[in-house]
């Protein structure tokens, strides 16, 4: 028996030492016990300086003048539609005559196979792209399984939100991906030009390894949340928007009429923390003036905030159904009118504002101009990455391939006020729009069926904040908002890094937020809010900080 | 009952003859061609079963070695590879996982919801099938078997949303308690009933559906025997518990016994919906638990852990009500052999 153990393990030495099981493992005479260990996924950083050298050198395409210039990183805001526009991409970007393959996300129903909208982007491009078109709310557990599998298509667009939840992206990235760094790399962007129109700063949050590994999609304005509210019902009942945390409190009073179905508050507890203060763009973390790294968690201004949302819940001042699971449908009860004030990504209003001004012509959305939670006390408003959506491309297609799909994404950066981007926003005039008296395009149904945001999320375009004709104020509303709020923008000091937080201090922060609903919906205490925080610590966060403390003194910040 | 006898002896011989017969021809005598040309109609109908079992269950079965490895998927050359090249680490998964409180907080969260429904859910499909198999119209029972089983089509996310729109905070119910001027119950909300609302909401969606194996037993219930009990002066209440229930012991016993093997899996959709609700302390069942804390973080190893321990629960409890079961004379899901 025992002659037949000790051959058997010689054999399973190569093949122990193969997967990187110590010999010292084998020395415990195999016990299971001695040789196990827990799980780690160490994090990784990729540093400041490595991705400065990779990234294409900036060459502005912007070919319209906007009619309000955005204080960067806000976007600029176009109110007119131009008279005349430009063909940026003459030759045609595919010309192997291969079939390209994409998947996307989309938030809506999926849009027909058949597709008038894509053919005739296809026609302009020279050649056909077949889209994987997938569910928006489930898109990351579907590229968790590509990516496991390592099946990808050849363009592969994944949002900046999804990126810590796929297992290991910092090596899978490597593992799957082109390396785009000879292709664009400073003045090598020069071959497609439209790709050198992209923000620095995107293509900076593009690098992984020291590596240029995706072509960003930057973001139109750099605030992760705003909030809005329902100016046409504040005017009409005579009550101002908030300026102070009391005065929010007053307005969620005024508006709540449980008897009529009415309650003032959405979800606000993204905008509430920052009212309050709490700041933390990277992942809830900060570092104070005394060049402290503490994490959102731990400030005052928090607590703050809790106790805040706990008061709200308390007195029954949030929506029932929005109390009740995680966002609840907020979209359509802010359009029924029965919230009137809710906190949300700045893309929810473009996608909001149209079809409720279709049903209720009244109906007026407006963001409330940032405040602080006293007077004279300024808000903190936390800064969002600068790309919010990569696009990979398939690793090992070879460089031909890869410069075709190179052009492919160049002809997708079209900025504002060229034929291609009207193609791959509006579809085909005619088919898709009709253009109104000014000669800005007016979509119909087909449009609505067809589009589901294929090309826009294919590759990144220059930012920009365009309005339609049903909701002709936007665009100069968001911007001139965002302009303001840039004042209070945090700095996060590990901008440009590219933070993996390791696995095991990712996973307290789910119990942690737990707790803390916990207590804002009133189910714990808020006597045990500091129990929370210290079990937090205990937990995890603590070594989180030493992380990502570590990774600042690596970057000497 | 005179003749019965007879009737019964002869097949015992025909039996024995038969036997004889068989012994004839030893089993060994027939080749592998033979028999191939014998059973081939048998193959190929459990070939597709077969199939199916080894590309769904068998196969992707092996990857549970994951469980004892701090798994990633990029090392190596494909796919494969990474299972063979990742780190082992023994039992290190289920040490981070039997060492943190809040995974034992879930499998008791979830033992409980699983013992309470076994007495508030498992007997309503049985009294209901009962109650149908009652009624003597068969365009009434038609339509109300089909009524019971439609909301078993529904998504979780109906079912929830349903109730939601009902006795939600602000859902019919609440409103017209407000309107008369009271403060409506908090029903959608409280951790404290959350095991009745959960199981009520099982039942709404899934009892019709359960209904439907106790009706195919009652149907194959010999109705002579009814008939035969009733001219004996047997009332209502005695032929149930002499003739339907014992008609009913064996299925009741065999989905039981499944039931007990399912223990640790009481559905996720359900809980994931209403965790916002209630409360991590209320709604987290293991299989939450293994979602966020395993596979939201990119813990894989954990969670094909929690899966594995979820298994060999689940096996030590079918062998054991399965024994149970024989002891009691019943024959289980499997017969001793």
């Amino acid at each position: 028996m025992r002659r037949t153990l000790s051959g058997a393990s010689t054999n399973r030495r190569n093949f122990l030492g193969l997967v990187g099981l110590g010999t010292a493992s084998l020395a415990s005479g195999g016990a299971l016990a001695g040789c196990s260990k827990e799980p780690t996924s160490k994090g990784s950083a990729t540093t400041a300086e490595q991705a400065a050298g990779v990234v294409p050198n900036f060459k502005d395409s912007t070919l319209v003048q906007p009619d309000v210039k955005g204080v960067r990183p806000m976007a600029d805001g176009y109110v007119k539609y131009p008279a005349s526009l430009a063909d940026a991409v003459t030759e045609k970007a595919i010309t192997s005559g291969k079939p390209v393959t994409a998947s996307t996300p989309w938030w809506g129903p999926a849009p027909p196979a058949a597709n008038k909208l894509v053919e005739a982007v296809n026609a302009d491009m020279g050649g056909v792209i077949n889209f994987s078109i997938q569910d928006g709310n489930t898109y990351g557990d579907k590229l968790n399984t590509m990516l496991g599998a390592r099946d990808v298509p050849e363009l592969t667009c994944i949002p900046g939100w999804e990126i810590n939840k796929l297992a290991r992206f910092s090596e899978g990235v490597h593992a799957l991906f082109e390396d785009l760094t000879p292709y664009l790399a400073g003045d090598k962007v020069n071959a497609y030009p439209l790709l050198a129109g992209l923000d620095t700063k995107a293509w900076q949050d593009s690098v992984w390894g020291g590596k240029l590994m995706a072509v960003p999609f930057p973001t139109d304005s750099p605030y992760p949340s705003v909030l809005y509210y329902r100016k046409d019902a504040a005017d009409e009942r005579g009550i101002a928007a908030p300026t102070t945390l009391d005065e929010l409190y007053d307005f969620g009073k005024k508006f709540t009429n449980a008897d009529k179905g009415e309650w003032a508050f959405g979800d606000i507890w993204l905008e509430v923390q920052q009212i309050c203060g709490a700041g933390g763009s990277e992942n809830g973390w900060m570092k104070t003036a005394d060049g402290k790294v503490v994490h959102r968690h731990e400030t005052p201004e928090y607590k703050r905030a809790v106790e805040f949302m706990a008061r709200l819940y308390a007195e029954k001042l949030i929506h029932p159904d929005v109390a009740a699971s995680k966002g609840g449908d907020q979209t359509t009860l802010f359009k029924g009118s029965k919230i009137f004030m809710y906190a949300t990504g700045g893309g929810s209003w473009k996608e909001t504002w149209p079809s409720a001004v279709q049903a209720n012509p009244k109906f007026n959305m407006q963001a409330v101009k940032v405040f602080g939670a006293d007077k004279g006390k300024p808000p903190v408003r936390w800064q969002a990455r600068s790309a919010i959506i990569w696009t990979f491309i398939k690793k090992g297609l070879g460089q031909e391939r890869t410069q075709e799909l190179l052009r492919v994404l160049n002809y997708t950066a079209a900025p504002f006020g060229t034929k291609e981007w009207e193609l791959q926003n509006y579809g085909a005039e005619g088919t898709h729009f009709q253009r109104d008296g000014s000669g800005t395009p007016v979509t119909n149904d087909l449009w609505t069926k067809e589009f589901a945001n294929q090309y826009v999320f294919l590759g990144g375009r220059p930012p920009v904040v365009v309005g339609g004709p049903t909701i002709p104020t936007y665009a100069a509303d968001f911007v001139n908002w965002g302009n303001d709020a840039t004042q209070y923008l945090e700095k996060n000091p590990w901008d440009g890094i590219k933070v993996e937080t390791p696995s095991q201090q990712a996973a307290i922060e789910q119990p942690t937020q737990d707790k803390i609903t916990d207590i804002q919906r009133g189910r714990t205490p808020l006597g045990d809010f500091d129990k929370v925080i210290s079990d937090w610590k205990a937990g995890g966060g603590d070594a989180a900080r030493d992380f990502y403390a570590k990774v600042l003194a690596d970057n000497g910040r | 009952m005179v003749s019965a006898p007879p009737i019964a002896a002869e097949p015992r011989a025909a039996a024995k003859k038969a036997k004889k017969k068989v012994k004839a021809v030893p089993r060994r005598q027939l080749s592998f061609g033979q028999r191939l040309r014998r059973d081939w109609p048998l193959l190929l109908m459990c070939l597709p079963a077969m199939l199916l079992l080894l590309v769904f269950h068998y196969v992707p079965a092996l990857g549970n070695v994951i469980a004892f490895q701090d798994y990633n998927p990029f090392v190596g050359d494909d796919p494969l590879e990474a299972f063979l090249y990742s780190e082992w680490i023994g039992f290190g998964n289920f040490e981070y996982l039997f060492k943190n409180p809040a995974f034992w907080d879930s499998v008791v969260t979830t033992l409980s919801i699983t013992a309470f429904q076994l007495v508030f859910y498992f007997p309503i499909p049985i009294l209901l099938a009962i109650l149908l198999n009652s009624i003597m119209s068969p365009r009434i029972r038609s339509l109300v078997q089909s009524v019971v089983y439609l909301p078993h089509f529904f998504s979780w996310v109906l079912v929830v949303s349903l109730f939601q729109m009902m006795l939600g905070g602000a859902g019919l119910l609440a409103q017209t308690v407000r309107q008369a001027g009271y403060t409506p119950p908090e029903i959608m909300t409280n951790p404290d009933t959350f095991m009745f609302l959960v199981t009520s909401q099982a039942l709404w969606k899934d009892a019709g559906w359960g209904m439907i194996v106790f009706l195919a037993a009652l149907a194959a219930i010999d109705t002579s025997l009814y008939e035969a009990a009733a001219a004996d002066g047997a009332g209502r209440w005695r032929r149930m518990w002499h003739i339907t229930l014992p008609g009913l012991r064996s299925v009741i016993v065999l989905l039981l016994i499944l039931r007990l093997g399912d223990a640790l899996n009481v559905g996720f959709e359900q809980f994931v919906l209403q965790r916002e609700m209630v409360g991590r302390e209320a709604a987290e069942v293991l299989d939450t638990y293994v979602y966020y804390q395993g596979i939201a973080v990119q813990q894989w190893g954990v969670g094909a852990a929690a899966g594995l321990f979820k298994a060999v629960i689940g096996i030590l409890l079918i062998v054991g009500a399965n024994k149970l079961a024989h002891r009691f004379g019943e024959q289980g899901i499997y017969s001793k052999s």
